[in-house]
């Protein structure tokens, strides 16, 4: 609880484990009682875009565990290998992650 | 006392909460993998899901809602909960039924409520005892 406000606007920078350009897949972890770790991205393998600050993880803050802070992401994928369906070739979609849903595609 | 014709449209309504599938669930000894992954699906990872089309209107929003904000807010700030657990309990504890059947800020004060009594700052009672005296206030007038 007390490190939520001291984690807010601290940059990550290159202390992550990945960046920007890294191919990452996303990890495809059982839900249990709660995340913010999208359905549709689970297993699917994009790109680091942006490696935006450090915070707490949400499976920990929900519970209001203090877990330490973990490295996010914004990780973009192209619409094609998330919907099949999906008409347009070029079209991609970005969203985030803390670093404990990501690991090196292909690994 | 409810009346009795009132307690059964009551039972009604509730009864006509059970979800829409044509298999008659209740306590179910086991769940299929697919199914199982389906309950467990948090409420607010709501991309991928098919929707009617929805009419976008721009809603002022009334005291109540504003009162709402301002108390999770206020809790906030006084330590009794982080922004995650709110949406944890406001978005996603309440289950289907409720996430879908709420207003957007009754979600939140139900949230609030559960929260004072999990963490002890209230008792359950003291809630139910309070919440019955405001409701008896309201309808003398």
């Amino acid at each position: 609880m007390k490190k939520d406000k001291a984690a807010k606007g601290q940059s990550g920078g290159a202390r992550g484990r990945f960046k920007v350009g890294d191919r990452v897949q996303v990890r495809d972890m059982p839900n249990i009682f709660y995340t913010r770790t999208q359905n549709y991205v689970r297993g699917v393998v994009g790109t680091i875009a942006e490696c935006t600050y450090r915070d707490l993880i949400p499976e920990d803050e929900a519970f209001n565990f203090d877990g330490g802070l973990e490295q996010y992401y914004i990780v973009r994928f192209r619409q094609k290998d998330l919907w099949e369906e999906y008409p347009f070739e070029c079209d991609t979609l970005q969203t985030e992650f803390p670093e404990h849903w990501l690991e090196p595609a292909g690994h | 006392m409810t009346s009795r014709p009132e307690l059964r449209r009551q039972y009604d309504l509730i009864e006509s909460f059970q979800p829409a599938l044509h298999v008659a669930q209740n306590w179910n000894y086991e769940n299929s993998g697919p199914l199982y992954r389906a309950f467990m699906h948090p409420p607010h990872d709501v991309g991928g899901q098919h929707d009617v089309p929805v009419y976008y209107e721009e809603k002022e929003e009334e005291q109540w809602e504003l009162n709402t904000y301002v108390t999770c807010e206020v809790l906030g700030w006084r330590g009794v909960w982080n922004s995650e657990e709110r949406r944890r309990r406001a978005d996603n504890d309440l289950g289907y039924t409720l996430y879908l059947g709420m207003p957007y800020y009754g979600r939140w004060i139900w949230a609030a409520a559960r929260m004072m009594v999990d963490k002890k700052h209230i008792s359950l009672n003291e809630l139910i005892d309070k919440i019955a005296e405001v409701r008896s206030r309201y309808e003398k007038r």
